[in-house]
């Protein structure tokens, strides 16, 4: 048996640690109440994107612990920049881990350790080990591609390469890569090591934001120290937008339209957002979701977005001397959930001129995206599974499952087998019942599956996704479920991978599971 | 003048000195639930009385002040609150977990009798100091230190500190609630282990039984057991389980010693964390502190069989105002109970009413219309206590 109760204190303890013993080594971060830049950016060319990645941590002034992914960029170091392919690409991105492995931060994890660790570097998973995740790409879970259970890269090893080959079917859109060492995840994302993939050509399904200014904002959270309940800090682009004082700047033109693309690179926040004009939810067209753009654009005043989750949408600003904001609302994840305040993420500056690229002109369509016939076919299986918790106590222990009905619930193990097997080819239609007061974000690797019916009711909008909210049961009725439709067709992402909660710190505790999809 | 003002003085004074005493005993004729309250932040302590009006309706009569700091939360097994009503003594415990001790408070003036700290090395800060009082002796579960301190129990509700053992589950889980009756203890772990003692010297010693319960077992750990309630006679040891379903274990303990236990599952309800038996030992009320319910489970004592009762339409309040049931208290000292308090855990705490009715193998459990009754003095209510206590 284990709990949150026996291994977090030894994993904070290790964080303080280490903390305290690490040198300066992340780029300074903006200060608050600045102009917002976007993402240092990197672009395939000739079909290649080759880069790589440093990834260090260290402490600023205000306590909080930065893990960045750092990038070279000729004379200045740039802080987990954009990789851009095109469907196609290949994409080799070298990894280096330089976290400082000293004292106690060598902590590990003592509620599993994977014994069969096959690529990347030897030894067991702890505080300061990593990999890569590249959250939403339909690629190979498979050694120098997505795999995240045997791969790991030991700090002060000479680094790794995954060599990705964008599928030439990957829906255009907005994904991102962070870490995914079971039971540090959350660690190092809270440190901000996560940044944005664009996989080039939305203008080909959605031709309106052709030529649009192109925003690209990836919204991270900060604790102080993670899993230990405390204010945290959201911040846009790494720039921080504290509760009381400056929050970001946004620049725009009156009345300009800009094509914004806002990656969840939150720990646990479920971000409902709108641009408020004079204290009013302005109208956005919502174009894509978690990197597929939608069947047809969609006009909504507030966009919710579960933790991993991305979404793409035209804001119009407003005319000259309006007040503009960039929002979240309060969002209620139940009584054991985290509260998810509401605050401003950014001000809406109004100027003459912006600096942003452009995205590029329209094009000849693409023809139909991949998955897009989803709903047309049969489901080869059905399957229910349901989120659960338990606390011993309102401080733990505490233990999250996701559990497949009619099996055993567990924690995730490394060692585990797969608790789904299925074939390339297979339709399956998955219902994720949530039986916890606790809000959760369904995410499984490798596909897109489509939303089906929520609440057991179809779905107005049956979209593509790759993560999904599944609200919390009040205490009496039903629970709260989603039905989703997940395409195992390709035999691209034939092999081992996951799903699980995307509330990192349920993930680090093991609610997650293997499925194994066989060719 | 002066003779005429000292007759006046003295008349008073005895008029007062007759009123404390008439206060007194009106006071030791009272029936109360008794609260361990936390403020918020920085969770000062106290504890509240209420008395017990027509209908169960709990009217504040006031708060002990403590003087202490606890921490605002911790395991639902753990009772802060022990209420011991001896024939010689009737005294309300509450433990202060930040502070590290515990109160002792006279429920005749509702004073504080004593206070008292175990070794230097007795904490409870991560999850509480759960308490258990005997004739003479209070023990105390330090969920930090994994320590349990024996306190022998001093005239006027005082406490001195006798000696700690240390304990741990059988995969390093930490104590958590405990149990008496006669000279048996019993403690569980939160790795779902069990272990029983002897106290027959005050000093707990271990029987040397400790066992994982069958429940944590053919669950892989996923259920384990948190609260535990013995029967009058010793035979047998009921344990509420931390499950994401209802799960309540039986042990024999006739022989001096645990044996397996036997498990009742349900999947009407959520974390059955927190148990107690009725008067008459013929219903288990099961607290589902994730569920939003309570459950009343048939027992025959005979057997040590469990078998289904009912289970009350969702406590009202849940999310709104509070996140967790917690601990219980009967509404009678008689029968079957009449039904529990329950403690709801919170921005708004409060007590809630649940009451029982049973028609043969039958039984309902409804929330009273004007509950839940708030407790204004505590955001993080997890402990409460009923006096006088149940007759074992």
């Amino acid at each position: 048996m284990c709990s949150l109760s026996k291994w977090l204190p030894a994993v904070i303890l290790g964080g303080f640690s280490v903390a305290s013993l690490a040198a300066q080594d992340c780029p300074a971060r903006p200060v608050s109440g600045t102009v917002v830049q976007d993402p240092y950016s990197i672009s395939s060319k000739n079909g290649v994107l080759s880069a790589n990645l440093t990834l260090a941590h260290s402490v600023d002034q205000a306590g909080y612990t930065h893990y960045c992914y750092k990038y070279n960029a000729g004379a200045q170091v740039a802080e987990s920049p954009t990789l851009r392919v095109n469907p196609g690409d290949t994409l080799n991105l070298g990894i280096i881990n330089r976290i400082n492995p000293s004292g106690a931060g060598n902590a590990k994890m003592n509620m599993a350790s994977n014994s069969t660790i096959t690529c990347a570097d030897s030894g067991e998973a702890t505080i300061n080990s990593t990999n890569v995740h590249f959250h939403g790409l339909n690629i190979p879970p498979v050694c120098h591609q997505d795999d995240v259970i045997d791969t790991l890269i030991q700090p002060g090893s000479p680094g790794f390469t995954y060599n990705v080959t964008i599928p030439a079917t990957e829906p255009p859109g907005l994904y991102w890569y962070h870490p995914h060492v079971h039971g540090y995840t959350e660690f190092q994302v809270n440190g901000g090591a996560a940044g944005a993939i664009i996989v080039g050509g939305i203008e080909k399904y959605r031709p309106e934001v052709a030529g649009l200014t192109e925003r690209v904002f990836v919204i991270r959270q900060q604790y102080l120290v993670p899993w230990v309940p405390g204010p945290y800090l959201l911040t846009l682009n790494y720039q921080g937008a504290p509760f009381v004082g400056g929050v970001p700047i946004i620049q725009m033109k009156p009345n300009e339209k800009q094509f914004w693309r806002v990656a969840n690179a939150t720990i646990e926040d479920f971000l409902e957002l709108q641009f408020q004009v004079n204290g009013s939810a302005s109208p956005l067209q919502l174009i894509a979701l978690d990197g597929y753009p939608l069947a047809q654009t969609r006009t909504q005043t507030t966009i919710l977005i579960p933790p991993a989750g991305r979404a793409e949408f035209i804001v119009q600003a407003p005319a000259s001397g309006a007040n503009a904001v960039f929002f979240t609302n309060a969002y209620s994840t139940g009584p054991t959930g985290n509260a998810d305040l509401s605050q401003a993420i950014a001000n809406i500056q109004l100027t003459s001129g912006s600096a942003a690229p452009a995205m590029p002109r329209a094009a000849p369509s693409a023809g139909g995206l991949k998955s897009s016939d989803l709903a047309e076919q049969a489901a080869t299986a059905q399957r229910k599974l349901f989120f659960s918790e338990e606390f011993g106590g309102t401080n733990g222990p505490a233990q999250f499952y996701i559990t497949v009905d009619g099996q055993k619930q567990n924690v995730f193990d490394p060692d585990e087998k797969p608790v789904i097997t299925t074939h390339v080819g297979a339709v399956e239609d998955w219902t994720i019942e949530n039986r916890a007061l606790e809000t959760h974000a369904f995410h499984i690797h490798q596909i897109h599956f489509q939303v089906l019916e929520i609440d057991g009711k179809p779905a107005a909008d049956k979209d593509l996704r790759d993560t999904i909210e599944v609200p919390y049961w009040s205490g009496k009725g039903p629970y709260h479920s989603v039905k989703l439709r997940m395409d195992f067709r390709d035999p691209t992402i034939a092999g081992t991978f996951l799903f699980h909660c995307h509330i990192l710190l349920h993930e680090d505790a093991g609610m997650m599971h293997k499925i194994l999809v066989e060719p | 003048m002066k003779r005429l003002r000292r007759y006046r003085l003295a008349r008073a004074a005895a008029l007062v000195a007759w009123l404390l005493v008439l206060s007194g005993s009106a006071l030791a004729a009272t029936s109360y639930i008794v609260t361990n309250d936390d403020t918020g932040f920085p969770f000062i302590t106290g504890v509240s009385f209420y008395t017990i009006d027509p209908g169960g309706v709990l009217t504040l009569k006031g708060q002990v002040q403590t003087g202490g700091y606890g921490i605002g939360g911790g395991y639902f097994g753990a009772n802060r609150i022990a209420v011991l009503n001896s024939g010689q003594q009737e005294c309300v415990f509450a433990s202060e977990a930040a502070t590290g001790d515990i109160v002792g408070i006279r429920v005749h003036t509702l004073n504080l009798g004593g206070r008292a700290s175990g070794s230097p090395t007795d904490t409870g800060t991560s999850n509480g100091i759960g308490l258990v009082a005997g004739d003479h002796y209070l023990y105390a579960s330090f969920t930090d230190s994994n320590t349990i301190g024996t306190f022998k129990v001093e005239p006027g509700c005082g406490l001195s500190f006798l000696s700690d053992v240390s304990v741990t589950g059988l995969a390093g889980g930490t104590v958590n609630a405990m149990a008496i009756r006669g000279n048996m203890m019993i403690a569980t772990y939160t790795d779902g282990s069990l272990e029983s003692f002897d106290i027959a010297g005050g000093i707990p010693a271990s029987h040397g039984d400790r066992q994982h319960s069958t429940a944590a077992v053919s669950s892989q750990g996923a259920t384990y057991p948190n609260s535990i309630d013995i029967t009058s006679d010793g035979h047998y040891a009921i344990f509420g389980d931390t499950s994401t379903s209802m799960v309540v274990e039986v042990s024999d303990i006739s022989s001096g010693q645990l044996t397996p236990t036997l498990v009742h599952t349900s999947t009407a309800a959520i974390s059955s964390s927190n148990v107690m038996l009725s008067p008459d030992e013929t219903v288990v009320y099961v607290i589902n502190t994730q569920g939003a319910a309570v459950t009343a489970l048939f027992f025959d004592k005979s057997t040590g069989g469990l078998s289904k009762g009912c289970t009350s339409p969702p406590i009202r309040g849940l999310s709104a105002n509070w996140s967790y049931l917690a601990g219980l208290a009967l509404v009678n000292k008689t029968g079957n109970g009449g039904g529990v308090y329950v403690a709801e855990f919170g921005s708004t705490s409060g007590i809630a009413l649940v009451n029982l009715s049973v028609s043969g193998k039958k039984c309902a459990l409804q929330e009273v219309t004007h509950s839940p009754f708030v407790d204004p003095n505590t955001t993080g209510l997890l402990s409460i206590g009923a006096f006088p206590p149940r007759a074992f």
